[in-house]
């Protein structure tokens, strides 16, 4: 856990990688080389509204001198990924913060990617370094066509015949048990929607999979597409404690958990009933209640994070 | 001492579009009100203002001006803590302007003392403070009046390391810059300042 830099990077080239997906090259106006990463790592992208949207990244770890990052285009979302087709053409300034890496690649003997959609984005990265490894790698590519899979000529190049795809327009629909049973010494990686994270949870689960096996990354519109929780340690101003609120918890679910009486009603971060003070700190305002000129020191605690660390006025 | 409304701002209309962050004027900070009544200190050295770095905003990159309009009791024009929106800006400090010696630096890139596994070379404005200077003694500044080019400065306390900076980096400077972070000062004159601008100790300090 720690802070990140954030950079103003250009936009050395744009593309549509299929219909609905943009592809970005981004890179430092000064400095030759960006913050090294590994494969499954993400970058916090600024919007001009100061909310933050998460993309991973898809390039080459190996190449500093840019990052490549892949926005699907959300219609029905909350406008960020229209934002950024609209606005990110070549020569345009992104504001993107150094990369974090929650996703990493785990130690294992064979690894099983199922990626769905935009759910390619780490899984590239990932494959790549597996097989430059020598490394048992096993990929399921899973969109509705070849010319809706974005990134497809990369993975294909990357994984070989490690691939298999599964285009539902031509009646290849992906079937989770293509998992097949567990093997001591696998994992299983999936990214892509929420309903292809259950499939195959429960797939994996019936094929004998433990649950420490098979790790997942959610992309999908949600509250906040593409928003990743992240742990922090809230501290309280007025008795010291430090609280840790896990990736999966809210910090007013922690806060009660921990005595600490809190009025709520909404909890979307829309009605403001737990709106709280805080002195120090990074927080990731993810609320529609507070002003920006409050957000100084006042933070919604049923949807708003923090980077690292916060401390309430409580 | 100057009163509050003997200041003057060049810029009369800067930052209408938000509210001045509260600061704590650098003579009324803790350290900065002691030393004041303190006397010694080196005197008689005549530095330059080599760099000015900005963040718009916190956790931002610092970017590199070639001038920069200083406003008595905020800040400077551009910079997070002038608009309010750094990282510690919900804490009251004084923050106005941070300076750090470019002797420091150079110290840090010859890994000496060696606090660290090795020299540690920080790439303009990394450091995250504002102004990079040569041969002032900021750690003797504390409680006294310099200027800086046409602006006038008061040094509130000393810096002092984040371990926010060292995440930010992802280097382990911390340790190194203990005790030569530079200082934090308020403004007490605003004007535009310039890299090559001289910087002196006034003489009621």
């Amino acid at each position: 856990m720690t802070a990140r830099i954030v950079m103003k990077l250009k936009v050395k080239a744009a593309r549509l990688a299929t219909p609905s997906v943009l592809h970005l090259t981004l890179v430092h106006p000064t400095r030759p080389a960006l913050p090294a990463w590994e494969p499954g790592a993400h970058v916090d992208l600024r919007l001009p509204d100061g909310k933050i949207r998460q993309y991973s990244l898809c390039g080459d770890p190996q190449d500093l001198s840019a990052y490549e990052i892949a926005v699907k285009r959300e219609d029905a979302g909350r406008g960020a990924s229209l934002w950024a087709h609209q606005a990110l053409v070549e020569g345009a300034t992104a504001h993107v913060s150094a990369p974090r890496n929650n996703f990493p690649i785990r130690e294992a003997t064979r690894h099983v990617f199922v990626l769905g959609g935009i759910g390619v984005t780490p899984g590239l990265s990932m494959v790549r370094k597996l097989r430059a490894e020598g490394a048992h790698v096993a990929v399921h590519f899973c969109a509705r066509s070849a010319a809706e899979a974005p990134l497809l000529a990369e993975l294909s190049a990357a994984c070989g015949d490690r691939l298999a795809t599964w285009f539902s327009s031509e009646g290849r629909r992906f079937d989770p048990a293509a998992v097949g049973p567990y093997a001591a010494g696998s994992v299983l990686y999936v990214c892509g929607p929420g309903r292809l994270l259950q499939a195959v949870r429960d797939a994996a689960g019936a094929l004998g999979w433990p649950d420490e096996s098979v790790h997942a990354e959610a992309f999908q519109a949600t509250l906040d597409e593409n928003f990743k929780p992240e742990p922090f340690e809230a501290k309280l101003a007025s008795t010291g404690a430090t609280l840790h609120v896990p990736a999966d918890r809210s910090l007013l679910d922690v806060l009660r958990e921990h005595g600490v009486t809190m009025p709520s009603s909404c909890e979307l971060g829309v009605c403001g009933s737990c709106v709280c003070g805080y002195t120090e700190g990074v927080v990731i305002h993810r609320d529609a209640a507070i002003s920006t000129a409050d957000r100084q020191d006042r933070i919604a605690p049923c949807v708003s994070r923090a980077r690292v660390s916060v401390t309430l006025d409580l | 001492m100057r009163d509050d409304d003997q200041r003057h701002d060049a810029i009369p209309d800067a930052g209408v579009d938000r509210p001045a962050p509260k600061m704590i004027e650098a003579f009324e900070h803790a350290a900065g009100s002691i030393a004041r009544h303190v006397t010694g200190g080196a005197t008689g050295f005549k530095g330059a203002l080599l760099h000015i770095h900005v963040a718009p905003a916190a956790s931002y990159e610092m970017e590199e001006l070639q001038e920069a309009h200083c406003v008595a009791g905020r800040g400077i024009v551009g910079d997070r803590y002038y608009d309010g929106t750094g990282t510690y800006s919900p804490k009251p400090d004084t923050r106005e302007v941070t300076l750090i010696e470019q002797e420091a630096l150079d110290a840090l890139s010859r890994n000496d003392p060696p606090l660290q596994g090795g020299a540690i070379a920080l790439a303009a404005g990394d450091h995250r403070r504002n102004l990079t200077v040569r041969g002032v003694p900021l750690n003797h500044l504390v409680g006294r009046r310099f200027r800086v080019g046409e602006v006038i400065l008061r040094g509130g306390r000393l810096n002092f390391p984040c371990k926010y900076l060292e995440e930010l980096l992802g280097l382990p400077v911390y340790l190194p810059l203990y005790n030569r972070s530079g200082l934090n000062a308020g403004i007490e004159r605003g004007g535009v300042i310039r890299p090559g601008d001289a910087i002196e100790l006034l003489d009621d300090a």
